[in-house]
């Protein structure tokens, strides 16, 4: 078990009774709150001085769109490690913060307990999936995979398809280590490849756009 | 629309009224009152110039300036008996208004369609028939073609209120759905996540608290569903829609985050077997038993499993319970997916629980909304 003593973590949600109780439920957990904030820009500004080392992002805040957040966020401190809460029914807004580079995702109803445990494993650099994150990564690459034909499409192996739908359907690591006779780090690491195909995939696709809008070439 | 066409009735006016002073002009000589002539005339180019003012607003237009347009036209119409006489109507003249007795016909049909149209028409049409006293084809062609444009009229000034009521409802209906949308955000912002705070506090504090929780997460899981549903009802439904009124905190739904498409009927069969699956887990794990769903879209086929961690079953006693002819809800969720051309599979283990999978074919020509 990872020490939680010294995790810095930043709270981003503009709802101020959730962010309270979250920032409580860190604190009496022995969390170190660094800041407690209600605006994407303004954490994104923050995040320099602040460093922390997870930041808990509500994926829909007044501002600015998740996707904007994460992005400032990572350029602004590339070490911090982004966990998205969302009352759930914004998908696409939890994919597309998924490709923008959040490595956690968890329903704002999850009971406290497995809040902090995904705070933990976040900042250990672990995956954090809900059933749910399963379900639309898993969709997403079947979506690449009918586009367009393209040379660099990612695709998942047979394992890690297999893995994710076992996840999508519920089972916790443990019990699909079990399963298919793997040790639980390898089960979190075919996890965690898929994030990094996508961030990967977004990634590329963001300078593809960036060379066919000439943003590459300097301002005459 | 509608007011282009009084616009319109107020150029005839004019054109009619330069019409019937060209003609005057040229008979001047063969009229036994040919100053009374000029008179009536004068009156005519007031008239013309009154009822455009009159008609111009909607106010104005009612049964006094509809009835006093009537008695005016019909007014100069029997002046012309006196003023050209009954030799020269019998030789031919033409009345002194001519076209411009049409004028009223067009105002009556614009402000009330086809009936009041030939009401006027009618009207008109036997003032100039006792005008001419003289009952031959031309006589009766003028009052027949007055009646014909006023029956057209009519009925295009229907046809334009209708437009314009249509288009006002549908004005209307958008801005409805522009404030529900609104409403939806709001209540995204505020109500749902109060729901879920409920929620979760509840399940940590136990008890009877825990069921208020619980109460609280199935309304915020209702609430969402129900301000998602936004959508017409139409042939290909989005089956994430559908299968979202399942969730609730016993039930995950792992969806894709694109629409996954299919025809409705295809999609209402498929939510009446994922329905009946769960309620066979309440039945048999109890009604706090969690499930999972999980809806893949494939291009040759929609995929829905629905797994729960009950006691499970031996892999046999379905065979068994189908060679002893009892076997309800298998049956039934087996007999919809066939129906679809389609699949379920149900697998289970002692231990580790249930898992059912529902396979549809995609219809060959496939539907996209993405």
């Amino acid at each position: 078990m990872t020490r939680v003593a010294g995790i810095r973590v930043m709270v981003v949600d503009d709802h101020p009774m959730w962010r309270d109780a979250v920032c409580r439920d860190l604190v009496e957990a022995g969390y170190h709150v660094v800041a407690s904030i209600g605006e994407g820009a303004q954490a994104v500004r923050l995040a320099p001085a602040a460093r922390p080392d997870v930041v808990v992002l509500d994926v829909q805040l007044p501002d600015l769109s998740g996707v904007e957040v994460i992005r400032g966020l990572l350029a602004a401190h590339p070490t911090a490690r982004v966990l998205m809460l969302s009352a759930s029914g914004e998908q696409q807004d939890v994919l597309d913060a998924v490709k923008a580079g959040a490595t956690g995702y968890l329903l704002k109803s999850a009971a406290s307990a497995e809040f902090l445990d995904a705070v933990r494993r976040t900042a250990a650099g672990d995956a954090v999936f809900t059933p749910g994150l399963a379900g639309m990564v898993l969709g997403e690459f079947r979506r690449l995979a009918t586009a367009p034909a393209d040379v660099d499409t990612p695709q998942l192996t047979a394992r890690e398809t297999e893995i994710l739908r076992l996840v999508a359907k519920g089972r916790s690591y443990r019990q699909i280590a079990e399963l298919l006779v793997l040790s639980h780090r390898t089960v979190q690491n075919h996890v965690q490849n898929t994030l990094h195909k996508l961030h990967l995939h977004n990634r590329v696709e963001l300078v593809r756009f960036a060379i066919e809008q000439g943003l590459d070439k300097d301002e005459k | 629309m509608h007011e282009s066409l009084w616009r319109a009735v107020a150029v005839f006016r004019v054109g009619a009224l330069c019409y019937a002073g060209v003609l005057i002009a040229g008979n001047f000589d063969e009229y036994p009152h040919p100053v009374a002539g000029w008179l009536v005339l004068a009156v005519m180019a007031g008239w013309t110039a009154a009822s455009i003012y009159g008609y111009a607003a909607p106010q104005r237009r009612g049964w006094p300036l509809l009835v006093a347009d009537l008695a005016v036209t019909a007014g100069c119409l029997l002046a012309s008996r006196w003023v050209i006489g009954p030799a020269g109507l019998t030789e031919g003249l033409a009345t002194l208004p001519v076209a411009w007795i049409a004028g009223p016909v067009l105002a009556w049909a614009v402000s009330g369609g086809r009936r009041r149209g030939i009401v006027a028409a009618l009207v008109i049409g036997a003032t100039d028939l006792v005008v001419r006293a003289q009952y031959n084809q031309s006589a009766f062609t003028g009052a027949v073609l007055l009646l014909l444009a006023g029956v057209a009229v009519g009925h295009v000034a229907r046809l334009a209120v209708d437009a314009e009521r249509r288009l006002q409802e549908a004005a209307e209906r958008e801005a409805v759905t522009r404030e529900r949308e609104r409403l939806s955000r709001g209540l995204h912002d505020s109500v749902l996540q109060v729901l879920a705070l409920v929620q979760r506090r509840g399940l940590e504090l136990g008890g009877p608290a825990a069921d208020l929780g619980r109460l609280a997460g199935e309304q915020e899981a209702a609430l969402r569903a129900l301000i998602s549903t936004g959508s017409p009802a139409t042939a290909a439904v989005d089956l994430r829609t559908l299968l979202g009124r399942y969730a609730s905190t016993a039930v995950s739904v792992a969806t894709p985050a694109h629409p996954v498409v299919l025809p409705a009927t295809a999609a209402e069969s498929v939510v009446a077997a994922v329905g009946a699956a769960l309620d066979n887990v309440r039945r048999h794990c109890g009604p706090d038993a969690r499930a999972w769903l999980l809806v893949e879209d494939e291009p040759e086929a929609v995929t829905v499993t629905v797994r729960d961690e009950g006691p499970g079953f031996p892999a046999d006693r379905l065979a068994q319970a189908a060679g002893e002819g009892r076997l309800g809800v298998a049956q039934s969720i087996r007999g919809r997916l066939r129906d679809l051309g389609g699949t379920a599979t149900i697998t289970s283990d002692p231990g580790s629980g249930t898992e059912v999978e529902l396979r549809v074919p995609r219809p060959v020509q496939r539907a996209s909304i993405r």
